[in-house]
């Protein structure tokens, strides 16, 4: 916890770091309250369509303009922050889920079966990030479910891969011998004193990677293996204005511009916790300037 | 050339099981996941008959275990199912849209290198300083935009608003039927130069710019980060101090002495994010028109046609394999202090 304070006060000192930080909790409150702050929601989700209003460009009105069915653009990309927002993080989750069991059984029984868990990681990072995520989508069928599970079975190689090396170096540690010996038994170790003190880069990359989960989740409803409409979820939003472009930009501009920022700001403090965790960098910190 | 015949034996066994693990997880998504993949088989409207004769044919009432046999063997007889779309065998369709995709990529490759590493070295000569700032702001950018976006985009206000660049297609087609160009190698920009056909290589390369810089800006950002921080890391080893102290030129030092324990990481990163961008160019042929493997399995995605997508998956994991092995023995090439 004094860590966490460390970083935040680091952070802090950044502009580009301090905007990250600025940029993930607005999109993560916004998530949580979108749905109650709508002005129009039957916009938002999709319900309703007003041939009167349709294809009319960004005002005061209609911020973002509206699109083919007259639907309120502004109020469906706020909307869709809920849905990035689930998206993410259940990705994230569901690959914690799969991939946390995986690495730590491997990494703390080894021998033949950590092998053979490592082996089976392996193959499935052989597939270009991605690429599994989309042939298991199209098989899936489209869905907010199947997209988050999709996405998570070709996600979770990099956690358990990850837990692997932490649970490997932390079963060492004198401290589990001193448990072994006191005659704690191996479950207990397992869960008890291993996980925990092997979990802390493994939450800090999951949570980092929400930023990514969004990206390729948008990526999948663009190549319509995704989520289904009407959910305003950004990549189909784009996806739906594609056709419409060059007469109607508001419609995939707004929601590619709402995904560019969100995925930024993950990244911009990703970033910056790297090159805080990094102990090379922190030395460089303090040398002589380049 | 650094590389043990142990090591490449290893490396090649090593490879013949990701693509058989490849294979393997590709048979699960299409034969186990699916409720009834006779129906995905014989297309939506299919009739009671024709679904008994899909069952049939993909055996699925065998074992699991046969099911997977009959499955290998349809793949290494080369096989690889009939496209529902283009009713053309799958692999000859993919190997048809493979150059064009390879030139994109290539290109985009190029483009990402030539700007990447420019820009990182200037950013660790900045370090901690404004223009690295901005910099890093910018590469983490470039990481952060979904791909589809900024093709939609540029495409429109570059192509179709400005007119300045060709939205679409690979060249034009009235163009390669006056001047009588054919394609020898399936890389347009190459055949035109090997043929003298400067006006359809000019075509070629207006057509391409576009997407090859929307395709550049991931692996654009991953070089130039990559190139930051290692040179960054680089600057502070002793030998260069050294350099200094002894009154070395300090273009020399960078140039000559840096730039060369940078260069070999760098290129293998570019080439760890070739699977990434092989995806990526799914999205950005999709929108481009660009008659590719990308063009190829988004139309195919977009119409459900399941053995061109798993055939397309399959073919790009494999490049995917291929590459990362590639990558690491010219990184024992390049780098005389790697030892495979």
């Amino acid at each position: 916890m004094a860590e966490l304070g460390l970083y935040l006060d680091l952070i802090r000192r950044n502009p580009v770091y301090l905007a990250g930080l600025v940029i993930v909790s607005s999109f993560v409150v916004l998530g949580l309250i979108a749905p109650y702050i709508l002005t129009r929601p039957e916009d938002a989700w999709g319900l309703a369509y007003s041939i009167d209003k349709r294809l009319m460009p960004p005002s005061l009105e209609h911020p973002f303009g509206t699109d083919e069915y007259g639907r309120d653009v502004f109020n469906r990309v706020l909307l869709g922050a809920r849905f990035s927002l689930v998206i993410g993080v259940g990705v994230v989750a569901l690959s914690l889920a799969i991939g946390v069991p995986i690495g730590l059984v491997a990494g703390y029984m080894g021998g033949r079966v950590g092998t053979a868990l490592m082996r089976i990681t392996d193959m499935f990072l052989a597939f270009p990030p991605l690429l599994l995520a989309v042939a298991l989508a199209a098989t899936l069928g489209r869905g907010l479910l199947n997209t988050i599970v999709a996405l998570s079975l070709s996600w979770w190689p990099w956690y358990s891969r990850l837990v692997y090396l932490q649970v490997s170096s932390v079963k060492n540690m004198p401290y589990v011998d001193a448990a072994r010996v006191v005659g704690l038994d191996e479950a207990r170790i397992m869960f008890k004193h291993v996980l925990p003190n092997s979990l802390t880069p493994v939450i800090t990359q999951a949570t980092l990677d929400v930023g990514s989960a969004i990206l390729e989740a948008s990526a999948l409803s663009f190549l319509g293996v995704g989520v289904p409409p009407p959910i305003p979820e950004w990549g189909l939003l784009v996806s739906s204005g594609w056709h419409l472009v060059s007469r109607a930009w508001w419609i995939s501009f707004f929601p590619g511009l709402a995904i560019v920022i969100t995925v930024l700001g993950f990244n911009l403090l990703g970033d910056a916790v790297k090159e805080l965790m990094d102990p090379r960098l922190r030395n460089i910190l303090s040398m002589r300037r380049v | 050339m650094p590389v043990s015949r142990e090591y490449l034996v290893k490396r090649l066994v090593l490879l013949v099981f990701v693509v058989l693990g490849v294979l393997v997880i590709t048979f699960i998504i299409t034969r186990v996941i699916p409720a009834r993949p006779e129906f995905l088989w014989a297309g939506p409207h299919a009739t009671e008959e024709q679904l008994k004769r899909a069952r049939q044919e993909l055996h699925l009432d065998e074992p699991l275990h046969v099911q997977l046999y009959y499955y290998l063997l349809d793949f290494f007889k080369g096989s690889w199912g009939v496209s529902w779309r283009t009713r053309s065998p799958v692999l000859q369709d993919l190997l048809t849209a493979l150059p064009a995709t390879l030139e994109l990529v290539v290109t985009a490759f190029t483009l990402a290198f030539l700007a990447g590493v420019p820009l990182g070295i200037y950013s660790a000569l900045n370090y901690g300083r404004r223009a690295d700032q901005v910099v890093r702001v910018l590469t983490i950018l470039g990481a952060s935009t979904p791909v589809f976006w900024v093709a939609l985009i540029l495409q429109t206000v570059v192509g179709i608003w400005a007119g300045l660049l060709p939205a679409g297609k690979r060249v034009d087609e009235y163009l390669v039927y006056s001047t009588g160009f054919r394609p020898i190698t399936g890389f347009y920009l190459l055949d035109s130069l090997i043929q003298g056909n400067i006006a359809v290589f000019a075509d070629v390369l207006k057509h391409i710019i576009m997407p090859a810089l929307v395709l550049s800006l991931y692996p654009m950002s991953l070089a130039s980060r990559m190139c930051r921080s290692l040179m960054i890391e680089v600057l502070n080893e002793n030998y260069i101090r050294s350099l200094e102290i002894w009154g070395v030129p300090r273009r020399v030092v960078l140039l000559k002495y840096a730039l060369r324990n940078v260069i070999v990481p760098v290129v293998g990163s570019l080439g760890l994010s070739f699977g990434y961008t092989l995806v990526g160019a799914f999205m950005v042929e999709l929108v481009f028109v660009w008659p590719g493997l990308g063009y190829y399995a988004g139309m195919a995605l977009l119409s459900y046609d399941y053995p061109a997508i798993i055939g397309a998956v399959v073919l790009v994991a494999i490049f995917y394999s291929l590459i990362n092995f590639v990558v690491d023995l010219l990184h024992a090439w390049l780098d005389p202090r790697v030892r495979l």
